[in-house]
């Protein structure tokens, strides 16, 4: 049994086609890369996945139950959570009410305790009663993850967390995710473009091009693989 | 403490307003409550949840004509027909909600548009039941509340207890919920938000509001007129609510003091004083968006800025 | 009863036709600049009242009327563009609040400078009567029907062949491409917005004749806009033809079945059908959440 797998995803939009028979299964907990080509689909399946769009064919499963088709708030209750590649955040929140918003949309008390300790791991403490708006964007994007680990995730997608974040915020972004699945596990897939940033996190990296699934292997042998190459220079 | 003093003393005078002054103020008073109460509603859609209902005041007038037919033909007692007009408006609102509230905000957009056309047209043309373009009179006022300085206290009570719900609503989880979704639907029903849910909630309740605005109004006027519940009536609406300071607890009491209380002083045609509402409107929407209580709570920093 | 429903059918096709030229007037702007512009239905009234004052003040031609009240709507469009709907660009909920505020202005400008009553436009088209086999039609309602079904055909003929209708279209597809292959979309916004406006003002300078010229006209053919826009698909410009039409027909042949002080009902239940039947219209593609 699969803790998250996708079989012949197929989504259409009008004349584009962003997913072709997309299909991977991932076992267990632990941080998996997502990674190809702009226009490869990845953006689209993390859409199929969390419920934004409904797949035109195939299926989404978690832990073997049919999820696909199913609501985004629906699939929050069963363990999704995701973070956006354009980086969403409640600009009028403060950051501690944007944190405090992953519990009380689903009905309970939030933990502030939980939250201020999380801000402080991010350097943000001193922002925490400070509107989001007033935040770098590098900032928006670590606040944008914390609040996605608030959620207690099962599944987390996380979309290009590493986009527009300045090298020094990376090393805290990167220590902070490693920590969080440490003390949590969980399933964490990762969409990235920095190679780098990717590779010091996940052990097993799936990669996408033109809407399937090409490869999937440890960062070593991706980096290796003639077959990926050629997909991103050609 | 100090915080309530000034709101408390403002309250007081309020209430002693019928022994203060004469019956022409006291009347452009009991409009001015009547006013704010359909716009605490439109403030909670609107301000708080970023619904925008061009259709609002259609709900005032299922709440005035309901009252009207009950209290009139039905001969049913004052406070169950206002009661039964405040849950029609409200069940109007939930059932078009649920029509259009699962789709884009331009789908909410244009059905409440046509439902306000539609609804004025039923009101003009089902003369068996509604009395027509002529309108419906002989609408009592409530048996104790019967003279304007009784039925003043009465309305201010009403706009009271509108804006006591509105403090509720916003400072509760619920009210939080809404005010994300004004921020970002997307974000929150990915946070785990029902956004259909609570935007048809919200939309119930204030177009309950809008009916307990529009029952009160046609027990005041004791007539009940298609006029009053137009598609130029709910632009007013809107007027009200951003105008005041979409968003913000004052807001509908700023406006409601403007939109009714402004003209009177003026006395200037009623056309040309429109034009200026509804230039008024565009500039506020292009220059400051906070609207008045906008205004004054960013003058309110600048004097706290100075003061450290 | 055959010769009743024809009667309804071409009537509804002629209501239909100004359905349709609001409809494709807003189905432009708003596939080229997302927004849906609440004041058409005021600048439809405003054609109608500067196509009154041209043919009562300046010259007595109702064709020539009708051209220069669409040349100055066309201007008034553009000032409402640059003024209003540029500024704010990217907020929905903005852009039609400010159109509220335009709608509050321009009706209550027109009472103050010409009243609250109705005008007349004593045209000969609407007195001169054209037989279709046993009926009998005012040449007026014909006239609106052809002038609309020429501008349609005009319309498809410069969206598919002509350099800006070309730019419309790719900036109504994705705008960013557009941006990026070289098109100036805020020129694109300002041509799409007069061109919108132009139709409204034609819409209302046609039906002014028929139904007179008052403040409030714009309204009702607006919600008709909207309703034929929904029925044949958000962002779909043949949709907007079609629906138009339909919404027109249908109101007209069911004053045959139900009173006509109800035909406004109509358009809305058409709406809630849509909504609740197929979300999409007839020719438009579902997108989760977006209908």
């Amino acid at each position: 049994m699969s803790a998250l797998a996708v079989r012949a995803l197929e989504k259409r939009y009008g004349g584009l086609t962003a997913l072709a028979g997309c299909s991977f299964a991932i076992e267990g907990p632990g941080i998996y890369g997502l990674i190809g080509p702009n226009g490869a689909g990845k953006t689209t399946l993390f859409d199929v996945i969390a419920g934004a769009t409904p797949p035109d064919r195939g299926e989404v499963t978690l832990q073997d139950r049919r999820v696909s088709g199913l609501a985004p708030h629906r699939l929050v209750r069963l363990g999704i959570a995701r973070s956006f590649q354009e980086c969403r955040v409640f600009p009028e929140y403060t950051c501690l009410e944007n944190l405090a918003f992953s519990r009380i949309a689903l009905g309970s008390r939030p933990d502030l305790q939980e939250a201020r300790r999380l801000l402080e791991l991010v350097g943000l403490e001193t922002y925490a009663d400070e509107p989001a708006a007033s935040l770098s964007f590098g900032q928006r994007r670590l606040l944008e993850i914390v609040g996605t680990f608030l959620q207690r995730p099962r599944v987390l997608l996380l979309d290009e967390p590493s986009a527009g974040v300045n090298p020094a915020l990376l090393e805290i972004l990167s220590a902070f995710i490693l920590k969080m699945h440490a003390e949590r596990p969980g399933l964490l897939l990762v969409i990235e473009h920095n190679m780098e940033f990717i590779m010091g996190l996940a052990a097993d990296i799936i990669v996408m091009h033109q809407g399937a699934v090409l490869e999937r292997g440890t960062p070593q042998a991706i980096q290796a693989s003639p077959r990926v190459i050629e997909a991103y220079l050609g | 403490m100090t915080r309530f003093a000034a709101p408390a003393a403002l309250l007081a005078v309020l209430y002693f307003a019928p022994a203060l002054s004469g019956p022409y103020l006291l009347h452009v008073l009991v409009l001015c409550y009547l006013y704010a109460i359909p716009a605490v509603g439109l403030n909670l859609m609107l301000g708080y949840t970023g619904l925008v209902s061009l259709g609002h005041i259609a709900f005032a007038g299922i709440g005035g004509y309901t009252a009207a037919v009950l209290m009139v033909d039905a001969r049913l007692g004052y406070w169950s027909a206002l009661a039964v007009a405040v849950a029609a408006a409200g069940a109007a609102g939930a059932a078009i909600g649920l029509v259009c509230l699962r789709f884009r905000s331009h789908f909410f957009m244009i059905v409440t548009l046509a439902f306000g056309l539609m609804l004025y047209s039923v009101m003009n043309n089902w003369d068996d039941v509604t009395r027509g373009a002529a309108g419906f009179p002989g609408i009592p006022r409530p048996p104790a509340f019967t003279t304007l300085e009784s039925f003043y206290r009465l309305a201010l009570t009403g706009a009271l207890a509108a804006f006591a719900v509105q403090w509720l609503v916003v400072r509760s989880d619920f009210g939080r919920i809404l005010i994300a979704l004004r921020q970002d639907e997307r974000l929150a029903e990915a946070k785990g938000v029902n956004a259909t849910l609570y935007k048809t909630a919200v939309f119930a309740l204030g177009s309950a509001l809008a009916g307990l605005g529009g029952a009160l109004q046609v027990s005041f006027l004791r007539v009940a007129a298609p006029a009053s519940f137009n598609l130029a009536e709910s632009i007013n609406a809107v007027l009200i609510v951003i105008v005041g300071g979409a968003g913000s607890l004052a807001g509908p009491a700023l406006g409601a003091l403007l939109f009714v209380g402004l003209p009177e002083y003026l006395r200037v045609a009623a056309e040309w004083r429109l034009v200026v509402f509804g230039a008024l409107l565009v500039l506020i929407t292009l220059f400051a968006p906070r609207g008045i209580a906008g205004v004054i709570d960013d003058g309110w920093r600048r004097l706290a800025r100075r003061g450290r | 009863m055959a010769q009743a429903l024809l009667e309804q059918v071409i009537n509804g096709l002629m209501t239909g036709s100004v359905y349709v030229l609001v409809a494709l007037g807003m189905v432009l702007i708003y596939g080229v600049m997302h927004v849906l512009n609440f004041a058409h239905g005021v600048l439809f009234m405003l054609g109608g009242y500067v196509c009154h004052f041209f043919f009562t003040r300046v010259t007595g031609s109702y064709v020539l009327s009708l051209l220069l009240s669409m040349v100055v709507l066309a201007l008034v469009g553009l000032a409402v563009e640059r003024g209003v709907f540029r500024p704010l660009q990217g907020n929905l909920r903005n852009q039609v609040i400010a159109s509220l505020g335009l709608i509050l202005a321009i009706e209550n400008l027109v009472v103050a400078l010409w009243g609250p009553n109705a005008l007349q436009l004593r045209v000969a088209s609407t007195e001169t009567l054209v037989a279709l086999g046993e009926l009998r039609f005012p040449a007026h309602h014909l006239m609106i029907i052809g002038i609309t079904a020429v501008c349609v055909a005009l319309m498809f003929g410069f969206l598919k062949w002509s350099k800006l209708g070309t730019a419309i279209r790719a900036t109504s597809q994705d705008r960013n491409a557009a941006m990026v292959v070289g098109i100036p979309v805020e020129k694109v916004d300002m041509a799409t917005f007069c061109l919108g406006t132009a139709l409204a003002a034609l819409g209302g300078a046609l039906v002014g004749p028929l139904f007179l010229v008052f403040p409030q006209m714009g309204d009702a053919p607006m919600v008709k806009g909207l309703a034929g826009i929904l029925l044949g698909g958000m962002g779909s410009v043949p949709g907007a033809v079609v629906g138009g039409l339909i919404i027109g027909v249908t109101e007209s042949v069911s004053t045959l079945f139900l009173p006509t002080d109800y035909r406004d009902s109509v358009a809305f239940a058409v709406m809630v059908l849509i909504l609740l039947g197929r979300p999409q219209g007839l020719f438009g593609v579902r997108v989760r959440g977006e209908a």
